[in-house]
């Protein structure tokens, strides 16, 4: 399987249930009901690259930066498709190093939902930094950490 | 202390434009390479908020996550603008922790750490600049913590 990119078609991949802003972000189980969805915008300009896999996630590299190669990778799975995590995570790695040619991809994970450390320890992914009350979840403050994956030219 | 003066977006950009090397990864931001409309587009996307203080720039922006935590930078390697820069973010924006991302060899990381900024982690290659590419050192602070100088 392969990224694609967005068609206006996949718009409802772009709402769903994980953090907003997570690297790797997985449906949250017992989400309270009146919890406001994430989302992410449809691309609009050069700073975004929007790919998905119609019908079960999309993969959006953001603060797309040309002069340090680098961007900031959000990933949502829609609910059903957990399975598809772990290959998601390497195609997003495949396309931001040898398609977009970036030197290094980085992102928010938030240990106190995300089980997928495992799964971006496989990618290649590495812990740099836990940032302590890093985000506002289910009424209180909690850690949240930078995953990065830097790519030696 | 120093004393504050809040500038417009515009002139936030003009004055980083003008602070040339001291500038270079002020909230991300590169004034070396990034024209002023480029700084202002960025500094307005951010929501950050730029201050003049004595000969120093200082700045902040909001976590997206968590709005009471706030990203700083500095100019200077002086403690004292970043002293009243924690005053004004803790009376006016009811901040509760603070990050500085800092580019290795950049002189502000001596105020965060006089301002008792405790080390959390590195950016690896983070920061392109004269050819090479260069970590980022993270800094944390909780609002309690009052900078002695």
């Amino acid at each position: 399987m392969t990224l694609q990119g967005y068609r206006e078609d996949d718009r409802d991949l772009l709402t769903g249930s994980w953090l907003a802003g997570e690297l790797l972000g997985l449906p949250v189980p017992d989400r309270p009901p009146l919890a406001e969805p994430a989302t992410v915008p449809p691309p609009s300009g050069d700073d975004d690259e929007l790919c998905v896999l119609p019908g079960v996630a999309f993969v959006r590299y953001t603060g797309l930066d040309w002069v340090h190669r680098r961007a900031r990778v959000e990933i949502g799975l829609r609910e059903g498709h957990e399975d598809a995590a772990s290959m998601l995570a390497g195609l997003a790695v495949d396309h931001g190093l040898r398609d977009l040619r970036l030197h290094r991809l980085y992102g928010w994970i938030t240990p106190a939902v995300s089980p997928a450390a495992r799964l971006l320890t496989e990618a290649g992914f590495r812990r740099e930094v836990s940032v302590p009350d890093g985000f506002w979840l289910a009424g209180k403050l909690v850690e949240r950490e930078i995953w990065a994956l830097t790519h030696d030219e | 202390m120093s004393d504050l003066r809040v500038l417009e977006i515009a002139a936030a950009a003009a004055e980083l434009a003008d602070s040339a090397e001291a500038g270079r990864g002020f909230l991300g931001l590169d004034p070396v390479t990034q024209n002023e409309p480029l700084l202002a587009a960025e500094l307005a996307r951010m929501s950050a908020g730029v201050c003049r203080a004595d000969d120093a720039l200082v700045g902040f922006a909001p976590n997206p996550g968590q709005p009471r935590q706030m990203f700083l930078a500095s100019t200077s390697a002086r403690p004292e603008p970043v002293t009243s820069l924690l005053g004004f973010l803790r009376t006016y924006c009811r901040s509760d922790s603070y990050l500085a991302m800092v580019p290795a060899g950049h002189p502000s990381a001596a105020a965060f750490e006089s301002c008792r900024f405790t080390r959390i982690g590195t950016l690896r290659g983070h920061w392109y600049q004269s050819g090479e590419y260069r970590d980022i050192t993270v800094y944390f602070a909780k609002a309690a913590v009052e900078c002695p100088s």
